[in-house]
């Protein structure tokens, strides 16, 4: 019998976790037998040719996507059981997410981009607005406040994602290709930042990426062949 | 919280998308500006019909004996004290202010006959000064004038009676009746007047004379067969019939009087009335239908080219219910905002520049006199505005709202989310 809760209460574990596609006749295995665990504060990468597997997994881990078999915990809690509901609750308290572009609501400003998560958590809004200031001065976002993201330089876009998936204190960060639409200066600043919050305030991170930069920065490098983790490395 | 956050969305989302906001909004506007003008001067023109019927007819409410409608006869005469209770409760403060006229009248079948010949006629005996408060006739004056107070032996005839029995002015006609007493009386009156209603059936038969010249003739003394009351809109009818037929609880039970209301009274009218208001509906939910289609469909294009923001949206913790919420709230706060913005100006609208009525002479020129099922139509058209009507389409613009949005809103909450964070364009 597997636990309930994962009583390592690592950020996320997963056991023997699969997911498989049906396509016409055809089975696309997107993740085959994944066994992971990422504890709290690692700045993890997962590596691989196109369609490995890299986004199904990080899905499957946020909660986007149910696994055709085995299981995940979050936080130390089993998500392939949970209803809609309880994933979205999932998502909104433990798991922040930065997609590769365009994650960000078009209507709001910067803030209230940043602060959009808090305001479902029900963070009162004197702390919201602390957590938003000190995150935007760590990540040179002050002074675009007010902006929306439309008038945002990509790069900004991506910092400003970032900061929205940090100030709501998930579990962790999950970020797909967060480098892959910025050119290699943003890209730095971008894994400076994240690097940084890391570094300081725990936050965990795990990337799916292509980006060189951002596997060599990272502590630890798992690479993904055909859906399965093909390696491992940890730095030391 | 999470309704507040997903109200605020919802509304900049609506104003990001200025322009066809604005253009799905003028459609409502449009919609319910037109649905209004159409509903009220529907039941302004349905309320002329309906006073026009009432006045030709026993009123707005009447109080008979049952047998009266089918048989019309002298014995059919109303009890001494359930016309006297009839008569104050009219007066009571719980009728009194819907009161424009009453009617006390004595109605029956007979003949009328001059040496050119015979023909079936309705007689009907009257107060001169009450009748001419309460009906029309007098206003339809076609030779002579209308009864007057000390007339005798006068007789006010339809026209068509006049021409039948080759009657003038001054001639004399004979009338013949079951009287009191079970007996074929006869009675010669003399024509101070003849009219012409536009209704043929009653130009044919129908006579007026004085109620005194009655009782006389027939023994039936000041003797009633009906007691109507015209009421200051048909709207007061149920209340007021629900009145009397508590006041008359007793009358009624032993069968010896009957309360009726003019749908009861006159259910051809009633059906007239029925049969514009369902046209004027249907036409109403066709155009609503269309105009909803548009706004189904452009809420619709909205949700499309939105569907990574619902991706976001829910990856950042709100359920696909929520996300679709967000949906529902912008496509249905778009169309009752607009729907009743619309019912407001139609109104305003309506009211200022129409309120006194809207004149279609020139539309009815080629038509000599134009009557509805047995009522003349008056070619100016009042709007009528009640409460009960605008509550009705504010609840329908708020459907027709729910409608529009559902669906938009169903597949807003149905995206693949993973579908819509792909990356591949
Ligand atoms: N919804 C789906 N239906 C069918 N097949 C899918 C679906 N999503 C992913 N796949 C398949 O699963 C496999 C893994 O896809 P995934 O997107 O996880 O790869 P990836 O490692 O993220 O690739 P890339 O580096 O190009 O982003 C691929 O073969 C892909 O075609
Ligand atoms: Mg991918």
């Amino acid at each position: 019998m597997s636990p309930i809760t994962d009583e390592n209460n690592a950020a996320v574990r997963t056991a023997g976790v699969w997911k498989i596609f049906h396509q016409e006749a055809e089975e696309v295995r997107a993740v085959q037998d994944v066994s992971l665990t990422v504890e709290r504060g690692e700045f993890t990468a997962l590596a691989g040719p196109s369609g490995s597997g890299k986004t199904t997994l990080l899905n499957l881990i946020g909660g986007l996507t149910r696994p055709t078999r085995g299981q995940v915990w979050v936080a130390g809690r089993e998500v392939s059981e949970m209803s809609n509901r309880e994933l979205a609750q999932l998502r909104l308290e433990q798991v922040g997410f930065v997609f590769q572009a365009y994650n960000l609501l078009p209507v709001l400003t910067a803030l209230e981009n940043a602060e959009f998560p808090m305001l479902l958590q029900g963070v009162a809004a004197a702390e919201r607005r602390a957590r938003v200031q000190e995150l935007f001065a760590r990540t040179g976002m002050e002074g675009l406040e007010d902006r929306r993201p439309g008038k945002l330089s990509g790069g900004q876009q991506q910092r400003l994602a970032v900061v929205r998936a940090v100030a709501s204190r998930p579990a962790l960060v999950l970020a797909d290709e967060p480098t892959a639409n910025l050119d290699s200066h943003s890209s730095e600043a971008l894994l400076d930042v994240m690097a940084e919050l890391n570094w300081d305030l725990g936050v965990t991170f795990v990337f799916a990426t292509h980006d060189a930069r951002v596997m060599e920065r990272s502590r630890r490098l798992v690479r993904m062949v055909d859906g399965h983790i093909d390696s491992d490395e940890t730095r030391a | 919280m999470h309704a507040r956050v997903l109200v605020v969305l919802a509304m900049r989302n609506l104003r990001r998308h200025l322009r066809r906001t604005l253009l799905t909004a003028s459609a409502m506007i449009i919609g319910g500006g037109l649905l209004m003008f159409s509903l009220t001067f529907g039941d302004g023109s349905h309320e002329q019909w309906i006073d026009s019927g009432v006045r030709l007819g026993t009123g707005h409410v009447t109080v008979e004996r049952p047998e009266f409608r089918v048989r019309r006869r002298i014995d059919d005469r109303l009890p001494a004290e359930v016309r006297r209770a009839v008569e104050e409760a009219f007066a009571s403060p719980e009728i009194a202010p819907y009161v424009v006229a009453t009617s006390s009248k004595l109605s029956i079948n007979g003949l009328a006959s001059s040496a050119a010949g015979a023909r079936p006629a309705q007689i009907m005996a009257v107060d001169p000064v009450a009748e001419s408060a309460f009906g029309m006739l007098d206003e339809r004056v076609a030779e002579g004038r209308y009864l007057e107070p000390d007339d005798r032996l006068a007789a006010y005839v339809g026209a068509e009676m006049v021409e039948s029995l080759e009657l003038r002015l001054g001639s004399r006609l004979v009338v013949q009746a079951q009287d009191a007493e079970g007996e074929i009386a006869g009675q010669l009156l003399r024509v101070v007047g003849t009219f012409r209603s536009g209704v043929p059936e009653v130009d044919r038969a129908l006579i007026h004379i004085p109620l005194t010249t009655a009782g006389e003739w027939l023994g039936s003394k000041q003797d009633v067969t009906n007691v109507g009351v015209l009421l200051d809109g048909s709207a007061a009818t149920g209340r007021v019939a629900d009145r009397l037929e508590r006041v008359l609880a007793d009358p009624v039970a032993r069968g010896e009087a009957r309360v009726m209301r003019w749908r009861e009274a006159d259910p051809a009218l009633a059906a007239a009335v029925a049969i514009d208001d369902f046209g004027n509906y249907l036409i109403q939910a066709f155009l609503f239908t269309i105009i909803a289609f548009g706004i189904v469909n452009t809420v619709l294009m909205s949700v499309m080219h939105r569907h990574r923001e619902f991706g976001v949206l829910q990856a950042l913790g709100l359920t696909p219910g929520q996300t679709g919420a967000v949906v529902l709230i912008e496509g249905f706060t778009l169309t009752a905002v607009s729907g009743f913005l619309g019912v407001g100006l139609g109104l305003l609208g309506t009211w200022y520049f129409l309120g006194d009525g809207l004149d279609l002479t020139a539309m009815m020129e080629n038509m000599d006199e134009m009557t509805f099922s047995g009522v003349a139509v008056d070619p100016v058209i009042v709007p009528l505005f009640t409460a009960r009507r605008i509550v009705q389409v504010l609840v329908f613009i708020l459907f027709v709202g729910a409608m529009a949005s559902i669906y938009p809103a169903l597949r807003a909450s149905r995206i693949d989310v993973t579908e819509a964070m792909k990356f591949d364009r």
